[in-house]
């Protein structure tokens, strides 16, 4: 008797795989989107029967929840009708197909020369625990051991969002986007919850799976709800605010990192003693960027002054 | 260890792929937007199940951050699809 739990798994795996066909085969742009909903309601369940419950939890938060609402959107804003698929040429397909053959043969080749038995690095990581300041494992490494890419991680959203707002300055032009009026009353009720449980997830990540990202990537669903219903609407005097929402996580981060530096240590070397409250600082700054940015994205424009325009920047 | 548990795991899945029709044919957005969220909700009983088969307390805060943002997508798909109906 086979274990039902492997049932389960070759159905998930073969259900993921059949769903990133379907994504790509699909000519209905909205099914695409929905189909990639799925998709990424699929994959974190695959994280969560690999045991990896952080993954699960970030591509519950940012997968499902906020990309699907971003692709809505974006959706929204094409109004061109997509031109007639275009033949592509045999050699075109013949050539992709050699390269994603060389890819897979990689990979391949990869998995199979990988010991089977290698220690990896948990056991590191397992003796360092008390210098890093926090019981959770993947906290350690992402906030303490290996901070370096996380706040990599962070500079990509901050670029992301100078980035659309540059853009939207060059097409100003641009009809803000019309939107349906929806119940108030589920945004009163849904707010104070998604608060709550992205704060927890935030101070929940110094011992169990949960972190900034995951945090933020909640927090930045008030945002969405907020900007939907109409309870905020984006001012543009608000922005020097909204800057400093976006530039305060990497800020807090590298000038924690130049300070520990300045000591005599290592960048991210932070003091055993502090360790605890730095990185939690640091989450907190980085959650609050996480949350703002995200929803700024969603929004998708710098807040320009409705009628006088003559005063561009 | 819990094959009962196990079996239903299975059972949601399947019952939750079989829904997949539907964003596949739809032909109505909003049909295929509730095939999603149907997914959304089995998904959640799934993770519970799983926390008590895998003896992973924390995937109920996955369940839990899965409830509340499935919600979110459909009020944008709401508000979003109001505005076309004009």
């Amino acid at each position: 008797m086979t274990d039902p739990l492997l049932i389960f798994d070759v159905i998930l795996g073969l259900a993921i795989v059949a769903l990133a066909v379907a994504v790509l085969a699909m000519h209905d742009r909205f099914a695409m989107i929905v189909l990639f909903i799925v998709f990424g309601l699929l994959s974190a369940l695959a994280w969560v029967r690999l045991s990896a419950p952080d993954v699960a939890l970030a591509e519950a938060a940012i997968g499902t929840g906020l990309t699907g609402a971003l692709l809505l959107t974006t959706l929204h804003h094409i109004r061109a009708t997509p031109p007639a698929p275009v033949p592509v040429p045999a050699g075109a397909i013949i050539a992709n197909l050699g390269l994603c053959g060389l890819i897979f043969g990689g990979l391949v080749v990869a998995f199979l020369s990988t010991p089977l038995q290698a220690p990896g690095l948990a056991l590191p990581v397992a003796q360092n625990m008390e210098a890093s300041g926090v019981a959770h494992p993947v906290t350690a490494v992402l906030l303490n051991f290996r901070a370096y890419d996380t706040l990599m991680e962070v500079v990509v959203l901050l670029a992301a969002i100078v980035a659309v707002w540059m853009v939207e300055r060059g097409t100003a032009q641009a009809p803000s986007p019309v939107m349906g009026e929806i119940y108030r009353g589920f945004a009163r009720l849904a707010l104070p919850a998604i608060v709550i449980i992205g704060t927890y997830l935030l101070w929940v990540g110094a011992y169990a799976p949960g972190g900034a990202f995951q945090g933020g990537a909640v927090l930045a669903a008030v945002g969405l709800l907020l900007l939907l219903s109409r309870l905020y609407r984006p001012q543009p005097a608000h922005r020097p605010l909204a800057r400093l929402g976006f530039v305060l996580g990497t800020a807090v981060f590298a000038g924690i990192a130049l300070l520990v530096a300045s000591g005599g240590r290592v960048p991210f070397e932070y003091p055993a003693a502090h360790a605890k409250t730095l990185i939690l600082l640091i989450e907190g700054m980085v959650t609050i960027s996480i949350a703002v940015t995200l929803a700024a994205l969603f929004h998708g424009r710098e807040p320009e002054y409705a009628s006088v325009s003559e005063n561009h920047k | 260890m819990i094959p009962a548990l196990s079996i239903i795991l299975i059972v949601l899945l399947l019952a939750t792929l079989g829904g997949l029709i539907r964003v596949f044919r739809g032909p109505e957005p909003a049909e295929r937007m509730l095939a999603a969220q149907l997914f959304g909700t089995a998904s959640v009983a799934m993770l519970l199940i799983l926390s008590q088969v895998m003896e992973m307390p924390a995937l109920l805060d996955v369940a839990l951050v899965f409830a509340l943002l499935a919600a979110v997508t459909l009020v944008c798909f709401v508000v979003l699809a109001a505005k076309e109906d004009r």
